[in-house]
Parts: structure tokens; sequence; C-alpha cells
């Protein structure tokens, strides 16, 4: 058994997510529950704009802050816990969308009629305003996404999807990073099947619900 | 190329010049129904992929990250697992006094004359210093209602992670006491709790027979 070594932030910023979080446990593990704070500040600020912005985009603003630390705590606790599934930031994500749609899951709980004072029921308050019919669309929508890209079997299509449709990259570079024969016509077919194949499932939702 | 499409590729743009601070909502009012649906998705679609970001100290300690992370600090080091994250959270969304809530906590309880010993174990369960195992669902139960949250919820946050805490050794007490400020504690409880099973009155029960 080897000793434990608390780390600077600076090394610690060097870190994946899965070695913060087996650093966390260690330092768990020894006794020194203060050498987590840096590394559990390195994980949280590493990810919180992100998970704002995408709360954001569905929630109301004042609710944005509280259900992002819920979602990070959450995470945070089930991955030091080994009750993660997958890798760490895909983890986050996915209790961060689990809590978007409890919040509006709670929303739909609530009584729709205006109560008269003493009329309500303290076990339906759970201190969220009424769901948008839209934020269930918007949900669905990301679902669609999530399989349009499931569908894509083509290991060089998906890295097209992740450098060009959802990266930060040009046609040009992507091809060029995607490797093989891809040129940059091909990036914008890879791209182009993509989309439509979301519309169609968008749509396909549309006529079915 | 569609509205959606150009407001997409103009998104990821500004986001990426911002630093990740760009707030859509611009973007997205100008497109209505189906096409905000769909803008929507590929926005938070091209954020869940977006990769950890690189740390900066000064910046992460002006953040509303750094309270947050300190809270999970305390979670993960306690023995009460997300209370100590969860219930000042709920407490200022539900926007009640610490003092209020015992109040009404105590009066739910039926415990009006022990105030301050209720006070002393909510400080606890805030504080993570109280096994989670050992909280009743009475308190759960009439601290959900004050606070608007699940009584089954925050069962479920007082378990994660599991078996939680440091307190393996002696060694490790000692720095959890130091770190956790066990006077604070002592001090919030003017009526000591009952140390043996057997000495503890009813609140005692609620808030540590399970």
């Amino acid at each position: 058994m080897t000793a434990f070594e608390e780390l600077p932030e600076h090394r610690l910023s060097e870190l994946d997510d899965d070695q913060l979080i087996a650093y966390l446990r260690d330092a768990r593990d020894a006794g020194m529950p203060g050498a987590m704070k840096p590394a559990l500040g390195v994980l949280v600020y590493g990810y919180w704009d992100v998970l704002i912005s995408r709360a954001r985009i569905r929630l109301p603003a004042g609710d944005v802050e509280d259900v992002v630390a819920e979602a990070v705590m959450s995470a945070i606790a089930s991955a030091f816990d080994g009750r993660s599934v997958g890798e760490f930031r895909s983890w986050l994500h996915t209790i961060l969308t689990r809590r978007v749609a409890d919040y509006y899951e709670a929303g739909k709980r609530r009584p729709k009629t205006t109560e008269l004072p003493g009329e309500r029921d303290d076990d339906e308050v759970w201190g969220v305003e009424p769901a948008e019919p839209f934020a269930g669309d918007a949900l669905y929508a990301s679902e669609c996404v999530r399989e349009a890209y499931s569908e894509v079997e083509n290991p060089a299509h998906r890295s097209v999807l992740d450098l060009y449709v959802f990266g930060p990259h040009s046609a040009g570079e992507a091809a060029e990073l995607a490797g093989g024969e891809m040129t940059e016509a091909n990036v914008h077919q890879i791209a182009s099947r993509f989309q439509k194949r979301f519309r169609e499932l968008l749509d396909e939702g549309d006529t079915s619900g | 190329m569609s509205d959606v499409q150009r407001l997409f590729t103009e998104y990821k743009e500004a986001h990426q010049a911002s630093d990740g601070k760009f707030d859509p909502g611009a973007l997205i009012e100008q497109v209505s129904d189906g096409d905000r649906v769909e803008l929507i998705a590929l926005i938070d679609a091209y954020l869940e992929r977006a990769p950890r970001r690189a740390f900066s100290a000064e910046e992460f300690r002006r953040s509303a990250a750094a309270p947050v992370a300190e809270a999970v600090q305390r979670s993960l080091a306690g023995q009460a697992g997300l209370w100590p994250a969860l219930l000042p959270r709920l407490r200022n969304r539900a926007r009640i006094k610490r003092a209020d809530l015992v109040a009404e906590l105590a009066e739910r309880l039926g415990a009006q004359g022990q105030r301050d010993k209720v006070a002393g174990y909510y400080h606890q369960m805030e504080q993570g210093l109280l096994p989670a195992s050992g909280v009743s669902d009475s308190v759960l139960e009439a601290l959900g209602r004050i606070v608007g949250y699940g009584a089954a919820a925050l069962r479920q946050a007082g378990e994660l992670p599991a078996g939680g805490g440091v307190r393996s050794s002696p060694e490790a007490d000692a720095v959890f006491a130091r770190t956790h400020d066990l006077a604070t504690v002592a001090d919030a409880a003017e009526s000591e709790p009952a140390a043996e099973p057997e000495q503890w009155d009813e609140v005692d029960r609620l808030f540590r027979g399970g």
C-alpha cells in the first residue's frame, strides 16, 4: 500500500476526471478530507459554466443554479461511491438531464387550479414553477439527437460529427483530423445526412404524439 | 443553410470566442416552435461534448462553483451524505432563516420545549456530523414539508455516498474534528444529547434512533 500524496492545484489540474475521483477516494481513505477541497475545485470549476449554459436554455433563470448544484453534488457523490456509469463527464451531463426532467415532472404534479387558503396539500409542494409544454418537446428533441447520433455506425463518420457538427472545427479541419480518405465534401455530406435524420426523428415524434 | 443551422454555427463561434460564457438566449429568441426546439437540442448536444475547462484558481474562488465544491467536500467527508450540500440550499431556496426552520421543525415534531436540542441536531445534519441512518422518517417528513422537498429524496440524499465519511481511524477522526469545528456544534446544542441509547429522550430517538 502506497502512502497518499497531497497534490497542489496545478498538479491536480493535470489529472483527468477519473484520476481526480480516485484522488478524492484516496484522500478519504488516508483520513485527509482537507486534501479533497482543491481536487473538487478543479472538477466543479471545470464543468460549472457548461452545465449552467445547458440548464439556462431549459429552465427559468431563478432555478438554474440550484438545479446545476444539485446535479453536480449528486454526480460527484455517486462517482465517488462507485455508483456512476461510464466516463464522469457523460455521467455528469446525464444527471443534469435527469434533474431537468425531474424539475418539469415535479411541476406537472403540482395542482393546476388556483388554491384557496388552507386547501394546499403539503405533500405536493416541490418549490418549482409549473411545467411548460415546450420543456417536454425540448427534452424529446435531445433524445432525437442522441438517437440520430447512435445510428451512425462508422467511427470515422462519428468522428466527423464530434469534430464538425458538435465540435469547434471547420469542415476542412474536421476532414484533416478525421484522417483516411475524408474530404471536406464528405464532411458536409455526413453532417447533412445527420441533420436530415435528426429532423426526421423530430417529425416522427410530432405525428405520433 | 437553414435558420437553425446558421444560428447553431453562430452559437458555436460565440461560445468559443467568449470562453464558454456566451448566453444563447438572444439567438434562441430568433426562431420559434419546432425550430427553437431543434436549435436548443443541438446547442445542448454541443455543450455535452465540451471538454473540462482548464483550472483558474483566481476565477474559481470568485465563481459560484466555489461554495458548491466546498459543500461537496463536506458531504464526502461527513456522515450524512449530501445533506451538508443540500440542506442549506433548500433552506435558502425556501427563504427561511435557520432559527425559523428549527422552530417550525420542533413544533412539527412536538418538541417545542426542546428547540435548542432540535437546533443542535439540525446543525449537525447540515454539517454532516449526524449519521443519516439514525435520523427518523418523522424528522425527514417534517423537514421536507418545511423546505418543499420530498422525504424520500432527502433520505436518498443522506445515503450518498454510501457509508461515507473519513472517520475510519482515530487519526481521521482528529482531522475531521479539526476541519469541521465541533465546538460550533457543541455551542449550538445547549442541551447536550444523551450519550447512551437508554438515556435518550424522544428528541434523541427522533434524530439518532433511525
